[in-house]
């Protein structure tokens, strides 16, 4: 599948402002979506995407197809970001009440007209993930999504904190030889 | 070398660790170390790296959530007072050159001696004879210069320059390969060291094939790879190769 934003990102690097533009209108949304739900608040949200969009700017020359797609690259730089934001604050802020919490958007069935519009790569993780277990898939991605930390998700879950650590790290065991970096 | 590092050498384990540390199972001091080592070991850096970008595939999931309008005036005005800053200080590029990683002075005088060499020897592809050398700067995958090789006709060797050690695990070993400018199999060169300078030895016909190579790679191979002749591990580094000329 072509990468329509790696063009885009290729001209960044050549100063291009109309490309990063173009680039922000497709992607910001959802990488906005993913600060929302580390942050759990909306200006910190828009702080830490403004900081990775300069990121994004200033190092897209450090860019090149061969480390993967563009929009995944874009988004560890974002993700970083928000960790590092989120590891600065002496208190996590409180999770909103309804709009940044749960899986459902991951957890769909994916019928085949959605398929369409996922890459095969994210496709194959689904069929990675969905070779786990259901509560050590859940931990993975409310830790990947929200930044959980592991006492964080033993009072979400309502279970012992060994568990949670078991589950996540099995898990995770079993989740390698099928990723193959 | 302590048991601490050692540990962080096997695969098993610090493959394991570098998938906990980008779902975020890694917390509190255990996150630190892991981060100090990732400074100065980049196998552990390069598969936390691989491992992100697998993950980073999960953004594609999530519901759009539209930004404010102020966010992008915030970007472009931004932009824009970066783009007058490099106007008035007539700098050619506001990103970080190149050199500005090489901050030990072994590594200048190696880039300075290497800048010596290609202006005696003048880098000229539109020159109708043959190349009498061959040249290449290899980069890690965040464009961090790493090793600098050379292949001289006058002596019939390949050398390899390593800037900076390479800390890979005691089972593994660097490979150099040459990667045809036109598509097709790699060749393997053969083993280098981490550190320091390798000489390998080319033979009249090797000479000649580097006419047809467009790029150098090097890989982290196991010293038990059942076949050395094909890539098998993780490309470290890499640079285009450039052909210099007599004058």
């Amino acid at each position: 599948m072509e990468d329509k934003y790696a063009d885009l990102l290729q001209q960044c690097a050549a100063n291009n402002q109309l490309a990063f533009k173009q680039l922000y209108d497709a992607t910001s949304p959802k990488l906005l979506s993913l600060c929302l739900r580390l942050l759990q608040d909306k200006q910190l949200a828009e702080d830490v995407l403004q900081e990775g969009f300069i990121k994004i700017w200033d190092k897209a020359n450090t860019y090149s197809p061969g480390k993967g797609r563009a929009m995944t690259w874009m988004a560890t730089v974002v993700r970083n970001k928000a960790l590092d934001k989120l590891r600065s604050l002496k208190t996590k802020p409180a999770e909103t009440e309804i709009q940044y919490e749960g899986l459902e958007f991951a957890s769909r069935d994916l019928e085949p007209e959605s398929l369409e519009h996922l890459t095969q790569d994210i496709q194959g993780l689904m069929e990675c993930l969905k070779t786990l277990k259901p509560a050590q898939r859940e931990c993975i991605l409310l830790s990947y999504y929200y930044g959980h930390t592991h006492q964080e998700l033993s009072d979400k879950l309502g279970k012992p904190l060994g568990t949670v650590k078991a589950w996540i790290r099995r898990g995770l065991e079993d989740l390698r030889p099928c990723l193959t970096i | 070398m302590s048991n601490n590092i050692k540990r962080y050498q096997n695969p098993e384990i610090f493959e394991q660790l570098a998938i906990e540390y980008v779902v975020g199972g890694l917390h509190g001091r255990a996150r630190k170390r892991f981060e100090t080592l990732m400074e100065t070991h980049f196998y552990l850096k390069a598969t936390v790296e691989a491992y992100e970008l697998k993950f980073a595939h999960l953004v594609e999931l999530l519901p759009d959530e539209k930004p404010s309008k102020q966010l992008w005036s915030n970007l472009e005005a931004h932009i824009n007072t970066e783009t007058e800053q490099t106007s008035e200080t007539v700098l050619n590029d506001t990103k970080t050159p190149w050199w500005n990683v090489l901050v030990d002075k072994k590594s200048y005088a190696f880039i300075a001696s290497l800048f010596v060499l290609v202006t005696a020897l003048i880098i000229n592809p539109f020159s109708g004879g043959a190349a009498i050398a061959y040249t290449a700067i290899l980069t890690s995958k965040t464009e961090a210069p790493m090793a600098v090789t050379r292949v001289s006709q006058s002596n019939m060797h390949i050398s390899i320059n390593m800037m900076k050690q390479a800390n890979i695990p005691d089972d593994m070993q660097l490979a150099l390969w040459c990667h045809p400018r036109h598509g097709g199999k790699p060749k393997l060169m053969g083993v280098i060291s981490t550190t320091g300078e390798t000489i390998i030895k080319i033979d009249k016909e090797e000479w000649n094939s580097f006419k047809d190579v467009g790029l150098l790679a090097i890989s982290v191979e196991s010293k038990n790879a059942q076949s050395p002749n094909e890539n098998q591990g993780e490309i470290l580094l890499k640079g285009q190769l450039s052909s210099l000329y007599e004058t």
